[in-house]
Formats: structure tokens, sequence, C-alpha cells
């Protein structure tokens, strides 16, 4: 029997999910909606009485003091009503509790054949609403295709009993599983299959495979098995394992890289190895605090004396990019299970998230698959529902824009774990399988979610690409995992644990069965969330929020108590084997049976032609730009820009201060609304150590030359660091590179081989700036294919890339929070300092892009210059000298003068001639929008003058002003000795919040 | 035996139960970490025990109204014991999540001695979202509350989608008369939000976050006392840390507002049971 419960809340109630629907469509799409309500509808297919079902109705589902609800459609008029339900196989979330609640209270299990599924539905009502303008709001605002289905009705349409008529979303495969064999008989039958089959088998990597399988000893061992040819599940394990994400073909590639301007040719034969790994195990050598780098699913850096901190950043690219909420809680809970995963297991204590999507209020006629403003609210509702229902605090976190976000948005998320060093006697960091260990998945089920999300992620998005790999991320049931692990990891009884992310068990049981060396894998004990899968699907489904655990027999009784206790699902599908074979059954038979060193025999590596011009090649030069005669609208118009302006709005929409440990949030300043440098975060509350972590993202600077946007963007997380109390001493870093196509095609990607200089140049100033600053890589992934091709205004595709973007985060251990600083100036009478020089450096500055120009005079980093000046910093700030201290980034000395008057709500009065210049003919806008590396603003109490000026001895230390409490504007004095700003804290906070100030 | 023993709950989504063990460590408790299943099973008793923490987190996901699933789940397995551990005069505290749960069951207001009765509710904040900011609260001087003895103004974060507080103008009239409102929503001067955002952050009705029940022994809250475990919680503590500097004094870590609140129900504890 099928019935449905209505619940909505009383009609004197405020309903703000309406109130923000009515308030987008009149915004958004000028649509006026009088007034709106939502009832939530909960469809149960079960044999329930009726006197359960009102039990539950009345119990669980309705609150007597707020809500209605009914078992027969609620009577709540309408001019036009708007369901928005499910599609069949999306995940869930309030049907599962609504069903575990049910279970509770009623005593009874719900059967296979039976469940619960939510839905909502909006009651408009509003004279003037017409039908194409009811659709306009269920496909543009309130649905998506790929996750949602909808239904309109129109009063006349509508039936008081049948109501909105909603029938289960349950998913039928009417379908036996099976495998099966796939025609190798020729290289191209092979590559035409894999197009078929979306296995997306590089060229190359096909007359390997086939070589493998047409070996005669292999076939004699499979035959022993009952297999012929490769099987479906098998090709399917291959291509994983071989897909970029998994494997990073392109870091791991040849380049040949050409300078056009010198001819010189230089061969790279892994970025990975050259640029990442080796300076990264050097780093290790010299710095004990480098615990394990570049195995694991996180890196490790020890905390103090007992704990171990964990450390890793995703992206989650292209699934946010066609369903934003969806694909960006599904990367932060993914992300959350790398921590979960990485040595013996951490608890999570942060995460943060990086936005970078195209214009909010685009207008233009390219067509996105999501509307770039929509994307965001997308984003970040996902990122915020999949991190506070984690628990876990996001402390930091930046939007940007760009339009070349559009073609592909970049959502990225970083998550740090804690950990103590021992458990029960053993290293926590290090794991491994052994023969006879017992293969446990535990966690959520497996369902038809996620099947080729990895392959998916390693193409470009088209009309073609898979839909089905969306999916919605389910923090609550991995919350609960969380626990458990941790209790049974502090038992002792984990001996080896990895997440299923990309490529599901494919990936977490091939790998970790390399260690062992063999594996049979039961996949018919692998528990469904419907039956029908095929073996292969079972095999690399990437259905979310599941870890696979090596644990020894001996412990299994305990495991599982501790699994029940914790309401968590666990299922031993197979064993840890040293045969060298990876060995799949079902029911008996099998169908996988290859050798465990397959993806060593000789894969080729990819190769790339890289090719540099030059920005002077490029014909970038200088604009001509003459000094601007009102530095008040100017000041005003750069603090107003999207990609400097308040973002407060979406900070706030995130639990930053849960565990208990908040030292430096991510706003700071006396109306707490300024982004600080960096947070700081007490992971063991009962020391005063803290770690202070950093992001930065400046892909601009791309636009001139990538090698300098890598050096500013690790630059400016370092000083990030330093300004919050970090140390030289110990800084970590994460490289998160999302690249544009870089393969170079005459028809679909003409410029791809500059794009892979790009890459090379990045890489090679990444090894620069990690080698100078001393910073290990604990952690970093790339996503490769950030392009899109969009649908124009005559049904034409048009090709858009994405900046070439790294975000870089960087972590410091502070001995003693005590002696952390933030941004905002204290005192007046405090004396105001800028550290670093300040030169021409204006290429693909904000100022410029004020005016629509790029430049050439890209920032450069002086690395040895700086290293000395952030020593002294960093001890100034350790002997509580500064009362204030941040890291000039984008926009300039002027936007981070203003930002700072804003946080201390206190005048300040600058002298723009004695800051420290690289020449004394800069201009006024030089100098204030300059955006130079390696600067900070400081406020200096007068009696502490001496002793700072000492520090700063021989360094680009200069006293520029004033902080006072006589007025509260910043007032700056040009070149010329006339004060060129002077405007109010209210006209800057109007500025500031000018674009996102209405939002809550 | 003169440990005072506090149960936080943990399991099925809950989340501060590691920073709330730590106050009440702090307040001279000894903290225990309960699975909310080791009580529905018996493996642990619930009477063995002096003070009983809801704390914050996301039961069950919020998905059915914060709070909701995790009460009728603790009524229905264990509501009695709940009621004989108000009887005996023990200590309840719900924070957040933990508060949504208590009004949930009815422990809160219990009015006319009635816990189990839903007579008022926390829904949705007005703004629309969750949001996570500090918040000036003022003590209640009448109310009985144990916890907030000798309090007059405190700041806690507050981090909440559904936080509003709502019930019916006779039941507000009572929880006034009673002095069951504890604490409210205040500007830094200590004067009342007056339902104004974001002083408010949520759209209380009378600016309420907390309440008690009439013995003042049971107190739901939705700010983060627990968050306030350190001086560097605070948002502001670098800037007293420069002014106190600046007149001569020395920053140190002392005990804070949030540990003081769990210690009054400590205190109380020792005082009524030892």
């Amino acid at each position: 029997m099928i019935a449905c419960i209505e619940i909505a809340l009383k009609q004197s109630l405020r309903d703000a999910d309406a109130s923000s629907l009515v308030k987008k469509a009149a915004s958004y799409f000028k649509i006026q909606i009088e007034s709106a309500r939502t009832i939530h509808m909960l469809t149960i297919d079960s044999d329930l009485k009726t006197q359960d079902l009102e039990r539950i109705r009345q119990e669980i589902f309705t609150n007597p003091v707020t809500q209605v609800s009914s078992l027969s459609p609620l009577e709540i008029d309408f001019h036009w009503c708007i369901w928005i339900g499910l599609r069949p196989g999306v995940k869930d979330n309030p049907g599962a509790t609504a069903m575990e609640a049910i279970e509770d209270l009623l005593g009874r299990p719900f059967g296979p054949d039976e469940g619960i599924y939510t839905s909502k539905r909006y009651c408009l009502s509003g004279q003037s609403l017409t039908r194409s303008q009811v659709e306009t709001l269920a496909q543009e605002l309130l649905s998506n295709p790929i996750i949602q289905q909808y239904k309109i009705f129109s009063r006349t349409d509508w039936h008081p009993e049948t109501g909105a008529n909603v029938k289960p979303a349950r998913v039928i495969l009417d379908h036996t599983p099976c495998f099966d064999f796939i025609d190798i008989d020729s290289d191209q039958t092979l590559a035409r299959i894999s197009d078929q089959r979306n296995l997306a088998l590089n060229p190359r990597d096909i007359p390997v495979i086939r070589q493998y399988f047409l070996d005669p000893e292999v076939a004699a061992q499979r035959q022993s098995m009952g297999l012929s040819g490769p099987t479906d599940v098998e090709l399917e394990y291959i291509s994983q394992a071989r897909s970029d994400h998994c494997n990073h073909n392109t870091f791991r590639g040849i380049f040949k890289y050409t300078d056009v301007m010198t001819g010189e040719e230089t061969i790279e034969h892994s970025l990975f190895k050259t640029y990442i790994q080796q300076p990264t195990l050097a780093l290790k050598e010299k710095k004990d605090w480098v615990v394990s780098v570049l195995w694991d699913n996180a890196g490790v850096g020890a905390f103090d004396e007992h704990n171990n901190y964990v450390i890793t950043g995703e992206t989650h690219n292209s699934p946010s990019n066609m369903e934003a909420y969806g694909g960006a809680i599904t990367g932060i809970v993914g992300v959350y299970r790398d921590p979960m995963g990485t040595g013996l297991g951490s608890k999570l204590f942060m995460g943060s998230f990086g936005f970078c999507v195209g214009d909010v209020n685009y207008d233009g006629p390219l067509k996105p698959p999501l509307h770039p403003r929509r994307l965001l609210n997308g984003v970040i509702e996902g990122v915020r529902d999949g991190g506070n229902k984690s628990g876990v605090p996001t402390t930091f976190g930046q939007t940007l824009f760009d339009p070349g976000y559009m073609g592909k948005s970049l959502v990225f998320v970083t998550a740090l774990g804690i950990m103590p060093k021992q458990v029960k006697g053993r290293p926590s960091h290090e794991k491994k399988t052994s023969p006879g260990d017992l293969i446990i998945m535990s966690g959520g089920r497996v369902g038809k979610d996620g099947i080729h999300g990895v392959t998916a992620s390693s193409e470009s998005y088209s009309e073609n690409t898979p839909a089905g790999h969306v999916q919605i991320g389910d923090p609550y049931t991995q919350k609960k995992m969380h626990d458990f692990l941790l209790e049974c990891r502090d038992e002792g009884l984990i001996r080896f644990i990895t997440d299923n992310g990309g490529g599901g068990l494919s990936s977490s049981i091939g790998e970790s069965a390399m260690i062992s060396n063999g594996c049979v894998v039961h996949l018919d004990k692998v528990p469904l969330k419907y039956p029908g899968l095929d073996m292969w699907e079972i095999w690399v489904s990437e259905s979310q929020e599941r870890m696979t655990i090596a644990i020894a027999p001996k412990d299994l009784d305990r495991f599982m108590t501790l699994s029940r206790q914790h309401a968590v699902e666990s299922t031993v599908i197979g064993e840890y084997t040293d045969t060298g074979k990876l060995h799949i059954t079902f029911q008996g038979k099998t169908c996988a049976y290859v050798d465990m060193d397959l993806l060593d025999k000789g894969f080729p590596a990819w190769e790339f032609d890289a090719v540099w011009l030059p920005p002077a090649v490029r014909g970038l030069t200088e604009p001509v730009i003459r000094k601007p005669e009102d530095f008040n609208r100017l000041m005003t118009a750069m603090l107003a820009r999207p990609n400097i302006c308040s973002k407060e709005w979406i900070l706030r929409q995130y639990d930053h201060e849960v565990q208990g440990g908040s030292v430096i949030k991510p706003l700071v300043g006396v109306n707490r609304n300024i982004p600080s440098d960096a947070s700081v975060t007490r992971p063991v509350l009962t020391g005063n150590k803290g770690l202070a972590f950093s992001q930065t993202l400046l892909p601009w600077y791309s636009k001139i030359d990538a090698y300098h946007m890598m050096t500013c963007t690790v630059d400016e997380a370092v000083r990030r660091l330093i300004a919050v109390g970090g140390t030289l001493d110990h800084i970590g870093g994460v490289d998160n590179f999302c690249w544009p196509d870089i393969g170079y095609d005459e028809k679909t990607n003409p410029d791809g081989r500059f794009k892979a200089a790009q890459l090379v140049r990045a890489c090679r100033a990444l090894k620069d700036a990690c080698m100078a600053y001393e910073i290990p890589l604990l952690s970093g992934k790339d996503s490769m294919y950030v392009d899109g091709h969009l649908e124009g205004a005559f049904g034409e595709r048009i090709k858009v890339s994405a900046l070439e973007t790294v975000q870089f985060s960087a972590t410091s251990v502070v001995e003693d929070i005590l002696h952390c600083q933030t941004l905002d100036p204290k005192s007046a009478g405090d004396l105001v300092y800028v550290a670093g020089i300040t030169a021409d450096e204006l290429g693909a500055s904000e100022y410029y892009d004020l005016f629509g120009k790029t430049g050439v005079n890209v920032p450069q980093v002086n690395f040895g210059a700086n290293k000395v000046l952030y020593r002294a910093v960093e001890k100034a700030v350790n002997l509580d000298i500064p009362a204030s201290c941040h890291a000039v980034g984008r926009g300039g000395l002027g936007v981070h003068l203003a930002l700072m008057t804003l946080a201390g709500r206190l005048g300040m009065e600058i002298d723009l001639s004695r800051v420290p210049a690289a020449a004394e003919t800069l201009s006024d806008d030089v100098l204030l929008f300059s955006e130079s590396a390696g600067r900070f603003i400081l406020t200096i109490p007068p009696d502490r003058k001496p002793v700072f000026d000492k520090l700063g001895k021989g360094l680009a230390f200069r006293c520029v002003g004033v902080v006072t409490g006589a007025h509260d504007r910043l007032k700056i004095t040009g070149g010329g000795s006339d004060v060129i700003v002077d405007l109010s804290c209210a006209d800057l906070d109007k500025a500031f919040n000018k674009l996102f100030g209405e939002m809550i | 035996m003169t440990q005072v023993k506090a149960l936080i709950l943990t399991g099925f989504g809950l989340n501060c139960d590691h920073e709330t063990a730590l106050a009440f460590e702090l307040a001279g408790a000894r903290p225990y970490r309960v699975h909310i299943n080791s009580l529905v099973d018996g493996s642990v008793n619930l009477a063995d025990f002096h003070i009983l923490a809801f704390g914050g987190g996301f039961s069950w996901g919020d998905d059915h109204g914060a709070g909701v699933i995790q009460a009728v789940k603790l009524k229905n397995h264990i509501g009695k014991d709940l009621l004989d551990f108000v009887d005996a005069g023990k200590l309840i505290i719900g924070i957040c999540n933990g508060f949504q749960a208590l009004v949930n069951t009815g422990l809160l207001p219990g009015l006319d001695k009635d816990y189990t009765r839903r007579s008022v509710a926390i829904t949705y904040n007005d703004c629309g979202n969750f949001r996570d900011q500090w918040v000036h609260l003022t003590a209640n001087p009448e109310s009985p509350c144990v916890f907030t003895r000798g309090m007059d103004m405190a700041e806690f974060p507050v981090r909440h989608g559904e936080g509003k507080f709502i019930a019916e103008p006779d039941v507000l009239s009572v929880l006034q008369a009673n002095g069951q409102v504890v604490f409210q929503y205040a500007d830094a001067t200590g004067s009342p939000a007056g339902g104004v955002f974001p002083f408010n952050p949520n759209g209380s009705l009378q600016d309420i976050a907390g309440i008690c029940d009439p013995t003042g022994k049971i107190f739901g809250l939705m700010p983060h006392p627990e968050a306030y475990n350190h001086v560097t919680n605070h948002p502001d503590w670098t800037r007293r840390k420069q002014h106190l500097q600046g007149e001569g004094h020395v920053f140190e870590t002392e005990k804070t507002i949030g540990i003081q609140l769990f210690q009054n129900g400590v205190d109380h504890i020792r005082e009524r049971f030892f």
C-alpha cells in the first residue's frame, strides 16, 4: 500500500523556504509570487496499518506546536502547485532517516520491497502567474533534471483527494546480474567497445591490454578459472586504474617543452617526480616533523608530542558543474573520508572550501549547465550541509569569480584530521594488508550511482557526459561511520583502512591488495541498494560513504559488535591473499582473474608537446593609464568588486567553531566581517598549540605566466600564515591543480601546447617556491579538464576554458596560540608600518581588471629577500610586538589598508611617499594597487617601536602612518602631498558590502 | 564517591561531545561520552550519573525537524529512565540540537510538572539559513536555573539553522512568570535585542535563547557555552589582549564564562548530593 503524509508549517508561521522562493523568483526572473507555502511529503511504500501510519504521523512527523499534517492532501490554497521529487535511485537522505525512525518506533524492520520517499510541493499564489512562469521556476530554481522530477498543477488540474499523486521513486532493474566477455580480436574492436561502454581507455593502452590477455601463459591460467577473453569486470578495473583521475597520467607524462623565444628544448620525464616528489622527499630528510607523504590518502605531519595531523585537498568540479548541491556535498563528504582513511584513521578537525565560478550576474548568450548564480548557491549549500552535518568546522574559505569558470566551475574542498602518534604501541601512520586479513566494506550500500564518475571527470564536459555520476553525499551516515571507526582504531582492530572514492571497490581493493599481493573478493556479498546490478557495476560503483578495511579474523566479532552499536553496516566481502592475483567471484563463479602486477606491464606514459610563448611574444604590453583624479571613487569601486567585496554571507553559513578549538576565525575585526589571513584551530583542546591554515588562489596571473601565478600563490599562502603567528620552521603545503585540457588538437584544442607549457612552468615554480620556503607537499591533486563547451545564441557550442588555477593550502604549527594575531588595528596612536617592497607590478591585477586590461608586469617573488623579512615578522608576532598584522594580497595596499580600517573601526592616516618602493617614480595608483608579493601591513604601539625597528633593521620596514581615534576615516596622502583618499568607515563599508550585503 | 559524573550523549550524528566533555572536565566533573544505543540496550544505566548532557550536532541529520527523531527514540526506549532522572533532582542540559531534543521530548518546558508534553518549539531561523555568529546574552536573575547562578551577561556562539523559539502567548507568559526564560539575546550593551537581526540571530520570540523547567534543573539553550572553553575562543580576544597589555596587564588564560556555566551545574550536584 502506498500512503502519503503531507506536512506543513502552521499558516501563522513564517515559511523561510517559501519566502526564499518568492524572493529569488522576483530578483532572478522578475516573476511576482504573492505568497507561497511549502508542503513536505513522505510517500510510504509499505503495508503499515492505518493506526501505525497515524502513530508515526503524530509522533514522528508532526510537531504539534508548529506543524499541521494529514494522510490526505493538505488543503492549502494556490493558483499553481509545483511538486518536486527525486528521480529513482538518487540518494534520499531524509527518506532513509524517516525509515530508521519508523523502524525504531514500531520495532519492525522494513522489507526489501518497502521504502520511504520524500518530496516537496510548493503552493504558489499569484493571480498573474502563468504556466510558463511556473515552469521556469520549476526548471531554473527548484529542480535539476539530473536528479529531480517535477509536476505542475493549476487549480483546475488539482484533485483534492489524489493531490500530487506521488508514486514511489523505487528503482526497479528488471535485470539478472551477469558479466560479459569482451571481444579483443583487434585494437579497433577494443577501441570501439571502449567508446560504447564509456571505458575511456587511452588508445595507447589498448595494445598493452590485448597483449596481456593474449599471452598464452595468462590465457592458460585464466582458462583454469573458466575464463577466456577479458571480462567486462576486468576491463573496468583496468579503465579505472589507468584513468587520469586515479593514475595522474598527465603529471606522470612526458612533456617536450620548447621555449619559442630562446628555442631551448627540454624533456620533462615526469612533472610529479621532478617537481613534487623529489623536493618533498628531500625536505622530508631535513624536517623531522614530516611523518608520511606521497603514498597514503593524505599527508601526515607532527602536531605535538603525542599527535600527528593529516591533510589533503580535493576538487569536485565536474559533478558540481551539473548538479551543484549534490556535487558539492559529495565533494566535501568525500574529501572527509581521506583523513579517515589515512594511516589507521584520523579524527576530522577542520575543513575549508574554495569556489571559482562565473559572473553571478551573467546575462549573455552562453548557456552553461547551471547559471553561475544558481551554481554558487548550490555549492555553498552543498559544502555547508556536508561540512556542518559532519561536525567538522569549516574555518576558511574563498570565493572567486572569473568568466572562464563558466566553462567549468571549480569546487575545492580540503580536510584535516588529527590522530595519536601511536595506536596500541604501533605508529598510526603505518598500515598494511596481509594474507588472511578479511576485507570489510563499511558504511553505505552500493547502487548504480557514481558509475564512471572517475572517467567522466577525466574528460571535458559535453552534452554526452553521463549524468548518472552525480550523487548526493550523506554526512549523517558518514558521521556514524567516523565515530565507529575511531573506536575500532583505538581498540587496535584496524590493520588497513582506505576510503571508497573514485573507482569504488576497484580502486580501494585493487590498490590495497597490492600490499599483500592478492585478494579474493565475493561481489555477491556486497550489500546493494537494490538488486539487479551487474558485477562490473558493483565493482566500480562510486556509491558514497564507504570505507574498505582490513582486519584479522580474530577481531571480527568485536568489530561487528561495535559496528552494530554505532548503527553502521559492515560486511565481510573477501580476503587479502598473496597469490599475486586479483580474483573476483560472483556466486562461486570467477568473473575476474588478473595479475596484481598487470598495471606495471609497460603501459606507455602519456606524451605532450609544450610550447612556451613568453608574454612579449604573445604581444602583451602594459596598458597606458594616466593617473586617476578621483581616488575616493576609485577606492570604493575597487572595494565593491566581486573578487574583493565581502562574502560574509557565505562564511557565516559554515559552522567554523564546532569542536571548540577556534582561535582565529574566518571573519575578524570589531564588526567581525573582514576575512582573516588564515585560521588557527586547537585540534587538541588540552594543549596551547594551534594549527594555522591558509589558502590562496591567484589564477589571474596565469594570463601572463603560470610560473608567477604559482610562486605568488605559494608566497601569499606562506605570508598569511606568518601574519597570524605561524612559523617558517614548519610549513606544509597542499597543491590542487585545475588545468584546462593540455592535449593539443588542431581542431578541438589548438592552444593545448601553450597550456601544457603553462603547466610545466607552474610545476617548476612550485618546486622553486617549495624549496625556497622549505615546504614539503603533504598532499596534492590534479583535475585536468576544466573546460566546457557551452551552447551559444545560435545553437553553436563554444569552448570556454577556466584559467590555469592552483589552490595552494598551507599549514603551520603555532607553539603558543596566545601569541596569535589578527589583522584589525586595535589602538589609536599605533604606528602603521608597511614591510616589503612595492614595485610596478600591476600585471593581471585587480586594478587593471577594473579597466578590462591585463598588462604584462606580473608580480615576481624574491624568495631570498622575503625569507629574511618573514623571519623578522614571525619573530615580531611571536614577541607580541605588532598590534595587528596583515598580508597584502589581491588589490594591493589600497584595498588592504581599507580592509584594516574597516576591521579596526579606527582612522588611519597614511603617507604613500613613505611606502618602501622599488623606485621613487612610482605613481600613486601603482603604489596603491600594485600586487607585489612579499608585503605586510602592521600596526605597532609606539612603545614597541624601538624593538620593532631593531628587528627590521636593514629590511624594507617603513612607518607609513598612524592609527587615530580622532576620526574613523582612511586618509591617504599621495606623492604630491595632497590627501588623495579620504573615506569614512561608513563609505568603505558601503562599498565593501554593495554587491552581497543584502545576502544573509 | 565524590565524583560528579556527567553523561554526554554521542552517536547518530551528534557532534559536540568532545568539547562538551572537556567543558565538564574543566568544571570539575568526570565526563562520560556514551552512545545513545548504550542507554537503549541497557549496557549503561542513566541512574549512575548526576548530569545528562544533550549536546549539539545533527542527530539523524535533522531531516525531520531538528532533534525530533532523537526525542522520539529516547522517549520510546528510555522515557521512564529520563523521568526518574528528573525526579531524582539531577541535572539535564541541552545545547543547540540538545535543546531542540529537550523541547521535543517535553522535558522542557515541563509546565505543570508534565515532562512529556510539547508546548514550545524551535524552528527555522527567520534569516532562512544556518548561521554561525557570537551573540550577547542577558541572564535572568529571577530564574531558578542552576547553571546560570550569579550570571548577568554572557557571550557564546550560536551555530544553527533552526533556533527560533516559538510558543503560544499564554505559554510565553507562564514561562516569564515562572522565571523559566533564562537567556535572552541582547546587544553589546545588554539591552534586549528586541527581535532585531543579527543581535537576535533567528527571530526567537521575546529574544529567547534558553529556558529551564520550573525547578531550574533542566536547562536548554541554543548558544554553545562549551565552545567558549578557552579565552582564545572569543572573537575579540586578540583585541582584549592588546588593550590589557596596553594598560600594563598580563594577558592570561582564565576560566571562561562558558566553563563557569558548567561549573555551576557541577557545584550544584556537589552541594545537593555529596
